[in-house]
């Protein structure tokens, strides 16, 4: 072991995990409390994170695990296009091809300088991610089912939004022009921008504080730890090669299936992890950009970790990652992705699990609900005389663990955002929630239950169009070890007393009156009936 | 009730611990004031505070003001009544689902904590309540009476009942609460609990309220039958105290009730003794104890929060905002696969203790203390404990061996990473919140906390530490310093540009409960202070900023706004989402004379020169008696202070005073040994 513990010192080590947690943490406060949706404020969709020079990640608060791999390639993608940054300037950026993961998710890059305005060296980079409730495109909170990009809304390629100091305002003009909601936009991109500031300062400050030598040095051995982690893991796991296959429903245009394949291979303290034989990308907008596959490999493997390290991209090192291009797994531009990064992910962290219960079967749980359950409903709110926009996505059941039952009700792997307040709720939209409830016996049976989904009942005050994108409502979350399947998802319509099932994606025209009933998937059970 | 018509004049601070039951007396005539000790009794905390007051004759007719952790205990080891809950119908659940969100993203096996009220004995009833207060669908009472016997047959004491929107509109939730009261149940509605908008964190505090205060009635009813001619007060977690008779009916008030006391303790001593920039008191609160640490901001006032949680349960009623990490002189000292040192989360606690405690095996943060010179074995809680240090050695060696470190460099290791910890929580409520520590106090207590409070003021630029001579009972001297205080809240929703009259006239009814409830507390007029505040934010925001009612509320909260997130919207409306109202009865604190200054010479404490181990090496350090130390005494740089429950180590580069009131003042230089 004694090799293992490198020239950095485990004392200083700890401090700095603490310390560079800590400054992402605090970015992620700022955020969250001047941010002005419900959906950054109350639901907590957003990510902050700390990079070094060269753009690796060095920690990133414990928020949303979707954007866990897909951070650094944001910080990629700005340094790529502005390799000369300086001081004060701020790149803005949503595209998926372009270092983003789907169009609401903005992320405002900002590069750290020291303090002294003598020597402008760089001392790396604070990045905040944040879902905006509505980007444009053709469907109010820009969560459509859609056939191409350009009709999922506005796409930020990398661009200065803040050039030396000063605020670019023609790019904010333009980006406030084409969403729905712009004094919203411009609250929360606000909060984003205090965030950043927050970030630089005090990274600054600990430059002051310990040199640039001993951060830079910390940084690297911090990204050495989570690496000699990872190493450590994947030793304990028996050499081999492990496949599973499971399925996304659909891409909202056809029937089909769409296969998703992954074969990991263990060799000593190596991993390759191998999506080839997934389906092609597809029409519809469930394509998955590379750097949503990169978080979900990440995520399952952090959480094989189990201890608490450092959320940096040490955990990748000794993993290689193989996603054809064109494939649903790696989509090409300018295929439709609204729905990769919320439910393509979430099947991906499922074929990955199923692979790797085959190495530690007492470590992975059966399925999760394996969706998010997104609901957008959007039109004239009659009651405040201006357009809303109103985004969520529903938990559902976990997948029962080979020691527990599944927890019920609760968002799953690669999301963690809070509901939106049943008051909260009908006070800002014309819309009142009819029931809010455990769905009782959806988890699949076994040795261990999975955990059961929600029933979640909206009626509509107003006329409005809603889009619903979920998945698991043919496929079944999985069980493991004999564990039944967990019950699939339903959407159905309430028009007049008379229920009537809808598709697990598409977009509705909906009266008033009418009560929209989502009832989200169990999880997976484990082991066979005792 | 409070000590104007006490018959003996007698006031008694008590504050149960998890170990000591501590008592502070205070004889008002002569401003005499006295501490001392009990060992606790958990399994039935009422007994030590029995026998503590045996030891007073005058106490059977005093003042007695009580920081209890019968509501907290009943809480987190979930030992309270069995509690029903009553939701509009297709919400039951909505106290299990909570906000759907996970508490650990990278950890398959956790699991939620269990809600208060299992499945079972969540009942809903037909009504509806629409967000402007209207009546959609009138309540169906008849049909209660189909669901008791669900409630007799699990035998139910206590019911929570939380419908939508019950702060705009209480009458169906007071129709249940009179139906259920008049058949004997203890009930807790939330329209009475907390009138604010989130039905989860309402219902959970509803919830919590009705699980805990059949516990806290029981002990206090206990307490007042032993003592039926005292007057007994407790303290409540917004740091002012409240008469027996509301305690009983709110138990979800007094549940970080000991805390509070350290932290009006804190505010009231420092006051006295800190130096003051432009007249604000900024102080950081900082104790540390065996198994966690508590820290809190002062500025001028202590600082409260509305987003509690407690033993996984949201408490929304305004609290004192104290941080607690379970960091502390017990944490154990671990290395991990990864080859960095870690401490904690695991705690040896009382039992099997530290490893020099001569049970345990693991290397806690107290081992590392003694292995380094930082505490005498022998002097340990005035010498009625010795420590092992050989055993801490061999405790400190073994890990260091897994990370190859010998046992001092390893030990330095240990404090310098719990010692990152509690920097951590520090900035949690400092800068995470805006404050700048350069302008702050910090104030030091609890057991532990002398030997690292110089460090961590050093790591976070704080100028100044503070320990009080009461640092070790502080929290139950804070119970003497309390005024009696009662919080109201309502939310109501109205345009944030509504009439000053239609403000004031939804404020009315807020403020004549507040005075009632105050004069029923026995407090005259005169003494009685109501301070009203508004929660406003932009219409679409959803989370509010609190600010102080004025003639002028939007322009108050543009200013506010601004100050807090940096920017502000003009052109956006406004909203007036609740009314806050605080009613505070000010009680006279203790008084305490100042000492004349006597000689900068402390010899006269000076015990003796012991090794202590630094990052640069061993030193012999002078050792001062903390007891013997007299106003006016300078000490050398560096030093130790070593008192019956805790020692106080001053760096190299500081310098200590001890002011007229034997408060040790230590300014921080800025090198380190």
């Amino acid at each position: 072991m004694a090799d293992a513990l490198t020239a950095y010192d485990p004392i200083r080590l700890e401090v700095f995990k603490h310390f560079f947690a800590a400054i992402a943490e605090e970015m992620g406060a700022v955020l969250c409390k001047a941010s002005y949706s419900p959906n950054i404020k109350e639901r907590r969709d957003f990510s902050c994170a700390l990079f070094d020079t060269q753009g690796q990640m060095v920690a990133q608060a414990a928020h949303i695990p979707v954007h866990l791999g897909s951070m650094p390639l944001s910080v990629a993608a700005a340094i790529s296009k502005f390799p000369n940054l300086v001081p004060g300037d701020m790149v803005i950026l949503n595209d998926p091809y372009l270092g983003g993961t789907h169009l609401p998710d903005i992320t405002l890059v900002t590069p750290v300088f020291s303090a002294v305005p003598s020597q402008a060296q760089l001392l790396g980079f604070v990045a905040s991610r944040a879902h905006h409730a509505d980007v444009g495109g053709i469907t109010p909170g820009s969560m459509p089912i859609s056939s191409e990009i350009f009709q999922e809304g506005l796409i930020i390629p990398p661009v200065k939004l803040a050039q030396a100091g000063q605020m670019n305002q023609s790019v904010l003009d333009l980006l406030l022009a084409n969403v729905r909601t712009p004094q919203e936009r411009l609250g929360d991109l606000w909060a984003q921008v205090a965030a950043n500031q927050r970030g630089v300062q005090r990274l600054q400050e600990a430059v002051a504080h310990y040199g640039t030598t001993e951060i830079f040095q910390s940084m690297q051995a911090l990204l050495a730890y989570t690496e000699r982690m990872t190493r450590r893991l994947l030793q304990t796991l028996p050499d081999g090669t492990y496949s599973f296959a499971d399925a996304l429903d659909s891409d909202g245009f056809s029937d089909q299936p769409v296969p998703i394949q992954v074969s990991i291979t263990i060799r000593g303290e190596q991993a390759v992890v191998d999506f080839t034989g997934s389906a092609p990308q597809q029409k519809g907008s469930i394509n998955a950009v590379y750097a949503i596959t990169l978080s979900a490999v990440y995520y399952v493997f952090r959480c094989l970790i189990g201890l608490d390290v450092p959320n940096n991209n040490g955990c990748l090192a000794p993993i290689q990652v193989i996603a054809p291009e064109g494939s649903v797994v790696n989509a090409r531009h300018p295929s439709p992705v609204a729905g990769g990064n919320v439910e393509t992910s979430q099947r991906i962290v499922d074929v990955l699990i199923g692979a790797l219960a085959q190495a530690c079967p007492h470590l992975a749980p059966a399925a999760s609900q394996g969706t998010m359950n997104n609901l957008t409903i959007g039109g004239w709110d009659p009651r405040q005389h201006k357009p809303f926009a109103y985004y969520e996505t529903v938990g559902g059941g976990m997948g029962a663990r080979p020691y527990a039952d599944g927890p019920s009700a609760l968002h799953s792997h690669m999301t963690n955002t809070l509901n939106t307040p049943v008051e909260a709720l009908e006070y800002a939209y014309p819309l009142r929630v009819r029931c809010y409830a455990i769905r009782r016996g959806s988890g699949g049976n076994g040795c261990w239950r999975g955990g059961d989904g929600i029933r979640r009942d909206l009626e509509l005050l107003t006329d409005a169009q809603a889009t619903i994108l979920s998945e698991r409502r043919q496929t079944r979350p999985y069980g493991l070890s004999g564990g039944e399947p967990g019950l699939p998802g339903e959407n159905v319509l309430i028009r007049g007393g008379v229920e009537t099932p809808l598709p697990g994606k598409g977009s509705i025209q909906l009266q008033s009156g009418d009560i929209l009933s989502l009832r989200t998937p169990g999880g997976g059970g484990h082991g066979g009936n005792q | 009730m409070v000590a104007k018509n006490a018959s003996s004049g007698l006031r008694i601070g008590v504050d149960i611990g998890g170990t000591f039951t501590d008592f502070v007396i205070y004889e008002p005539h002569n401003g005499r004031l006295q501490t001392f000790k009990v060992l606790s009794t958990p399994g039935d905390p009422a007994q030590a505070v029995l026998e503590g007051l045996r030891r007073l004759p005058e106490a059977a007719r005093a003042d007695i003001i009580h920081g209890s952790t019968v509501a907290t205990n009943a809480l987190l080891e979930r030992k309270g009544a069995v509690t029903a809950l009553i939701t509009t119908r297709g919400f039951r659940d909505v106290l299990q689902i909570g906000r759907q969100n996970r508490s650990s993203l990278y950890d398959w096996s956790a699991d939620p904590p269990p809600p208060l009220v299992p499945t079972d004995l969540r009942l809903e009833v037909d009504e509806r309540v629409d967000h402007t207060g209207s009546v959609i669908h009138a309540l169906e009472i008849q049909k209660l009476d189909d669901l008791l016997p669900t409630l007799q047959q699990a035998g139910v004491a206590s019911v929570a009942i939380c419908l939508l929107f019950s702060f705009l509109y209480p009458d169906h939730e007071k129709v249940l609460a009179a139906e259920l009261r008049r058949l004997g149940f203890f009930v807790s509605p939330s329209c009475e609990v907390l009138p604010t908008y989130r039905e989860y964190e309402r219902t959970s505090t509803t919830c919590v309220n009705a699980y805990v205060t059949p516990i806290l009635d029981n002990y206090l009813t206990h307490l007042q039958t032993a003592l039926p001619q005292a007057r007994l007060n407790v303290m409540q977690s917004n740091g002012g105290m409240i008469s027996l008779a509301e305690a009983r009916r709110s138990g979800v008030r007094c549940i970080l009730s000991g805390p509070a006391g350290g932290v009006v303790a804190a505010q009231q001593l420092a006051q006295m003794a800190v130096p003051t920039d432009q007249g604000d008191l900024r102080l950081i609160t900082f104790d540390m104890g065996g198994t966690s640490t508590d820290v809190s901001l002062i500025h001028n006032k202590p600082t409260f929060t509305s987003d509690a949680v407690v033993g996984g349960c949201p408490i929304a009623i305004p609290i004192l905002d104290i941080h607690t990490i379970g960091a502390g002189g017990g944490s154990i000292a671990s290395a991990d696969l990864g080859g960095a040192l870690r401490v904690g989360p695991q705690s040896a606690g009382a039992e099997p203790g530290p490893a020099c405690y001569g049970r345990g095996t693991l290397p806690t943060v107290t081992d590392a203390n003694l292995v380094l010179g930082r505490m005498l074995p022998e002097y340990f809680l005035g010498g009625q404990m010795p420590l092992n240090p050989e055993r801490s050695h061999v405790a400190l060696q073994e890990l260091g061996q897994q990370l190859g470190l010998d046992a001092i460099r390893t030990a330095l290791g240990v404090i310098e990473v719990v010692n990152a910890h509690m920097e951590r929580a520090l900035r949690v409520i400092s800068v995470e919140r805006g404050h700048d520590p350069r302008e702050f106090t910090l104030f030091s207590f609890g057991g532990a906390g002398g030997l690292h409070a110089a460090d961590l003021a050093r790591r976070l630029s704080i100028p100044r530490v503070l320990i009080s001579p009461l640092a070790s009972t502080l929290s139950a001297y804070g119970m003497l310093a309390a005024d009696v205080a009662k919080d109201y809240t309502q939310t109501v929703m109205l345009p944030g540009d509504s009439p000053i009259p239609e403000i004031e006239a939804t404020l009315a009814p807020l403020v004549a409960q507040a005075q009632a409830d105050l004069l029923a507390e026995g407090l005259p007029l005169e003494h009685i202070q109501v301070t009203c505040a508004l929660d406003m934010r932009y219409r679409g925001q959803s989370f509010e900023l609190t600010i102080p009612f004025t003639s002028q509320p939007s322009a108050d909260f543009h200013a506010a706004h601004q100050r807090a997130y940096g920017y502000q919207q003009h052109q956006s409306p406004t909203e007036l989402v609740s009314l806050r109202v605080r009613a505070v009865g000010l009680v006279k604190p203790p008084h305490f004379t100042q000492a004349a200054r006597k000689d900068s010479d402390p010899s006269p404490a000076y015990l003796a020169h012991y090794p202590v181990a630094y990052a640069s090496g061993k030193r012999s350090i002078p050792f001062y008696r903390g007891e013997a130390l007299q106003p006016g005494n300078r000490l050398p740089s560096p030093a130790a202070v070593i008192r019956s429950d805790t020692i106080i180590l001053i760096g190299a580069a500081d310098t200590a005073e001890v002011d007229e009131y034997l408060n040790l003042l230590i300014t921080l230089g800025s090198e380190t040994i």
